[in-house]
């Protein structure tokens, strides 16, 4: 006769899509807005430990100078291809260290992206969509950060070092923002309490005192997010000496290189150590629309170095096979070269590389025609890329959140992750 | 079963009598009791149990914050915690209603709501529109003449379309979802997934801004830099969905339309017209026919089945926490509410008092339902029935504000009476992208560590700290004092003694003592989120 469930309580399709069955939290709960339970996802990601580093190529970088070289041609410029240790694949000259590393790295030639300046480029090779689209959408690192994160860490989940992204943490909420530190590897402003110890203590106590009294009473979510973040500060604090690098480096400084980039590499390895899930290192600079060949083999000199030696002392301590190492920049460069000996911004092809977690290394994944001005086969978008990152680290790549009323995947439709990398 | 049955439909009845009853004797009965009516009227049908009435304390800073964005001062607390007149919480209302903090905290939220957080730099350096804001709701203008002067765009309103700048499909999506609580934007690629909207009538309101041009009059900024100015020509080029899009594509011109109602009737254009330039600010020339003007018109005409239902459902979020439709701009059909007569008697009295919003808000806040306590079992942040008080956290104008009301910090000059950057950058934006509250790391890395709230702890002659350092009272008195200027309410037995022991410790600097106690009172949970 009467139906007498009130009707909100029906699971309309537009309440089924909005998730509204869940109630709300800004808790540290995963996937929060997720359909499919996304919290067992979070604790499985968490315990194999994944882990990501991103060498971000600020500016974008030369791939005819560096991983698609084509010599001879007249977009080849002065450098020379090397080969490396394996056959077929070769690299520029001034990555020497790199090329005994090639077993290790899937060179990804093919890259046919959508931005092609700086601040939609690097807004769109950290989300993987288009920045006029307006949508708040995340970094890389905070999804990273969010389904590859353990909650209770004393570290922040996403950090980075440098130049780097400009997109934040988006509708995952500032729970997820990275946490930035200095070029030259100094924490931030206000990471250093200005009490001693004990004081800091006490006034811990007196606070968590103030909050166990209001939860006597009060039991809206917001209070323990806002405890929760609280104690997230405290932690840093305890726990920031894995940032100090400098009683390692006399040890690493020669094979990591004595660069910005070398230091925060290493840092990068030991937050790796720590359980940091992704961290963000950026290298300046690559936007050579002048001078291209003397601002890339600069360049190089530190990159080689750093980014092979990561390779090995992953690889030493049994990392490798569970963080990703990615090189990549917002945009490639033109194989044209101006009247400055300069090369330009160039999006129709350019080079990524990946390397570990998984991913099958030694080989060259799509190629360019004889200039390097165009795709020859095996185009790969950034959705794509960026599903072969997030599953690589047990992320699922159409893994849905909200704004407001409307859905959001963390990749776009039709995004796949690229098979003859991840197996 | 069939006894259940019988009473169950005889429940059902009642309550329709009841609530026709509602209806016919709703002519007379003042808002606040409708409210009060409906809400009670859910409870008990949905068999929820709420709390009781918020204390005095509760509610003096609520409503301090809710109306004027700040919470009151030491002398304010004490007077109306001692108040025995049992009037005191109305005449409250009514106070906070005339200060002048009440026209600026609502422009605050305006200005937000219009801009959003982002704003481009131009925008942002210019303010936005929230002086013009200020001098409006300190005047009570109505809402529906607010909304017609913001978009006619002619004296001191031109930011909001500026903003849009030659994007008119963003001037859509924000007029439609902000005054007619519509969210049109998926309709802007393709046809709405499962609301009525197409793409159609997406450009069809489209075309009441394609025609907008944003005239920079550069010079000094205090005049307003930007000018609106309106086309006689020009349509939107319909080119089908978004994914169909390849350059070069012709499109088909699409005429105005009305959301969910008549095409635009526009007189046709002589055959020899010309369209003349606008490149002089001081001389721009009128459109022939205005499709904003009718624009205008037509979304605060009393009998636009959106525009009384937008505000009232927002304004009452504002001060209940969720709006009765929630999302508060996604007043669907497909978008279920518990309280839909409720909404119906509030879009209704909205049109009968002309959009009067300080007799509205003076109703919402004079209702049993806002009054009632932040304490109890639900976990929500925003109850659904509103079945206890909603929790959100103070904006960062809020915090910056009450941090200086609680401290007793006085700014040093006008420019330091605005929220400073880093309050916006820490406390600006704590939700995710369903609108919860989320804590960040940031902003508590900034109020443990940073050197700036130590200096509006410590900083200046007649602060907080320097009276309870300076005072010569015994500690307990000291610590009511505390807790009356910072949490406006005297401390709990087990508070007192447990501050007490701390001030009074030997084992610190008094100084110091002091600092780390009124820090804990602006950090605590309690501080942060108005309940």
């Amino acid at each position: 006769m009467h139906n007498l469930c009130p009707k909100i309580e029906h699971v309309s399709r537009r309440a089924f899509l909005k998730g509204a069955l869940a109630t709300g939290t800004g808790l540290a709960l995963p996937n929060w807005g997720g359909l499919f339970n996304s919290q067992t996802m979070a604790a499985d990601t968490a315990k194999k430990r994944k882990a990501c580093i991103l060498i971000w190529a600020n500016g974008g970088a030369s791939q005819l100078d560096t991983f698609d070289m084509k010599p001879g041609r007249p977009t080849g410029g002065p450098f020379r291809p090397m080969q490396s240790k394996i056959p077929g694949i070769q690299l520029c000259e001034y990555l020497p260290k790199m090329a005994q590393h090639v077993d290790k790295l899937a060179i990804i030639r093919s890259m046919k992206t959508q931005s092609p300046d700086h601040p939609d480029g690097i807004y769109h090779m950290h989300t993987c969509y288009k920045m006029s689209e307006r949508m708040p959408h995340p970094e890389l690192g905070a999804m990273i950060a969010k389904y590859a994160g353990n909650i209770d860490a004393d570290l922040p989940s996403f950090i980075r070092m440098g130049p780097t992204g400009n997109a934040g943490s988006g509708y995952l909420g500032p729970q997820y923002e990275p946490f930035g530190i200095g070029r030259d590897g100094r924490l931030g402003g206000f990471t250093s309490a200005y009490l001693d110890e004990k004081e800091e203590k006490r006034r811990a106590e007196l606070f968590r005192f103030m909050e166990e009294q209001n939860g006597k009473l009060n039991k809206a979510e917001p209070f323990d997010s806002h405890r929760f973040a609280k104690e997230r500060a405290w932690k840093l604090l305890r726990a920031k000496k894995v940032f100090d690098i400098s009683k390692d480096w006399d040890q690493y400084k020669d094979r990591y290189g004595d660069s910005d980039l070398g230091r925060g590499l290493l840092m990068a390895r030991k937050l790796v150590e720590a359980g940091v899930p992704f961290i963000e290192i950026g290298h300046d600079n690559y936007d050579s629309h002048a001078d291209n060949f003397v601002c890339h083999k600069a360049n190089m000199n530190q990159l080689d170095p750093a980014w092979s030696t990561l390779l090995e002392d992953l690889g030493e301590r049994g990392l490798l096979q569970d963080t990703l190492v990615v090189w990549m920049g917002e945009v490639g460069r033109t194989p044209n070269i101006n009247n400055r000996a300069g090369r330009d911004h160039y999006i129709r092809a350019w080079t990524i590389v990946l390397a570990g977690a998984g991913i099958k290394g030694g080989q060259q994944y799509g190629s360019t025609d004889q200039d390097g001005k165009d795709v020859k086969d095996n185009p790969v978008s950034e959705g794509d890329l960026f599903s072969t990152i997030y599953h690589s680290l047990g992320v699922d790549p159409r893994v849905k959140h909200y704004v407001g009323t409307r859905p959001i995947w963390a990749t776009p439709e039709g995004s796949k992750p690229i098979k003859e990398l991840v197996g | 079963m069939k006894l259940a049955r019988l009473i169950a439909c005889k429940a059902i009845v009642l309550l329709a009598i009841v609530t026709f009853a509602q209806g016919d004797a709703a002519r007379g009965q003042p808002l606040r009791q409708l409210i009060d009516a409906q809400v009670k009227a859910g409870w008990q049908a949905d068999q929820v149990t709420p709390v009781g009435r918020a204390d005095d304390a509760a509610f003096l800073r609520r409503v301090y914050l809710d109306l004027t964005g700040d919470i009151p001062n030491y002398d304010d607390t004490v007077k109306f915690l001692a108040d025995k007149d049992p009037q005191k919480r109305a005449k409250l209302i009514d106070r906070l209603l005339d200060d002048p903090r009440y026209a600026e905290h609502q422009a605050d939220e305006w200005n937000l709501i219009l801009f959003g957080r982002h704003p481009s730099e131009e925008i942002r350096k210019l303010g936005g529109v929230r002086d013009w804001l200020a001098e409006r709701f300190a005047k009570n203008i109505p809402y529906d003449q607010l909304v017609r002067e913001l978009l006619l765009a002619e004296k001191g309103t031109e930011n909001f379309y500026a903003q849009f700048n030659r994007k008119p499909e963003d001037t859509t999506v924000a007029v439609t979802r902000i005054f007619l609580g519509t969210q049109l934007q998926c309709a802007r690629c393709h046809d709405h997934p499962f609301e009525r909207w197409t793409q159609k009538d997406f450009y069809g309101m489209t075309g009441f801004f394609v025609r907008l041009v944003v005239v920079d009059k550069g010079g000094a900024a205090k005049d307003g830099r930007y000018l609106i100015a309106e086309k006689s020509t020009g349509d939107v080029l319909f080119t089908g969905e978004a994914k169909d899009q390849t350059p070069g594509k012709k499109g088909e011109p699409v005429k105005p339309k009305f959301l969910g109602a008549a095409v635009l009737e526009e007189p046709e254009l002589p055959k020899d017209f010309k369209e003349p330039d606008f490149k002089n600010p001081k001389n721009l020339p009128s459109p022939k026919f205005s499709r904003k003007a009718k624009l205008a018109d037509w979304v605060v005409a009393a009998d636009n089945p959106y525009f009384a239902r937008a505000v009232a459902n927002r304004v009452w979020a504002q001060f209940l926490g969720r709006g009765i439709v929630h999302p508060v701009d996604d007043l669907s059909e497909k978008n279920p509410t518990r309280h839909a007569k409720l909404l119906e008697i509030l879009a209704g009295q909205m049109v009968e008092h002309k959009f009067d919003l300080k007799w509205y808000i003076r109703e919402l806040c004079n209702s049993e339902t806002y009054q009632l306590a932040a304490s109890g079992p639900v976990t929500d942040a925003l109850p659904r029935w509103y079945e206890r008080a909603r929790v959100r956290p103070l904006s960062a104008e809020e915090m910056f504000r009450a941090i200086h009301t609680a401290t007793g910090y006085e700014p040093k000059d006008k420019k330091g009476s605005r929220v400073d950057d880093y309050f916006l950058r820490y406390l600006g934006e704590p939700m995710n992208g369903r609108g919860d509250f989320q804590g960040s790391l940031n902003e508590h890395l900034f109020f443990n560590n940073s050197g700036n709230l130590r200096t509006m702890i410590r900083d200046g002659k007649n602060n907080l700290y320097r009276t309870i350092l300076d005072s010569k009272d015994p500690w307990d008195q000291k610590v009511d004092r505390m807790f009356l200027t910072v949490l406006n309410r005297p401390p709990r037995a087990e508070e007192k003694e447990r501050f007490v022991d701390h001030l009074s410790s030997a084992d610190g600097k008094p100084d110091v003592l002091v600092e780390e106690a009124i820090w804990v009172l602006l950090s605590c949970a309690e501080f942060r989120f108005n309940k």
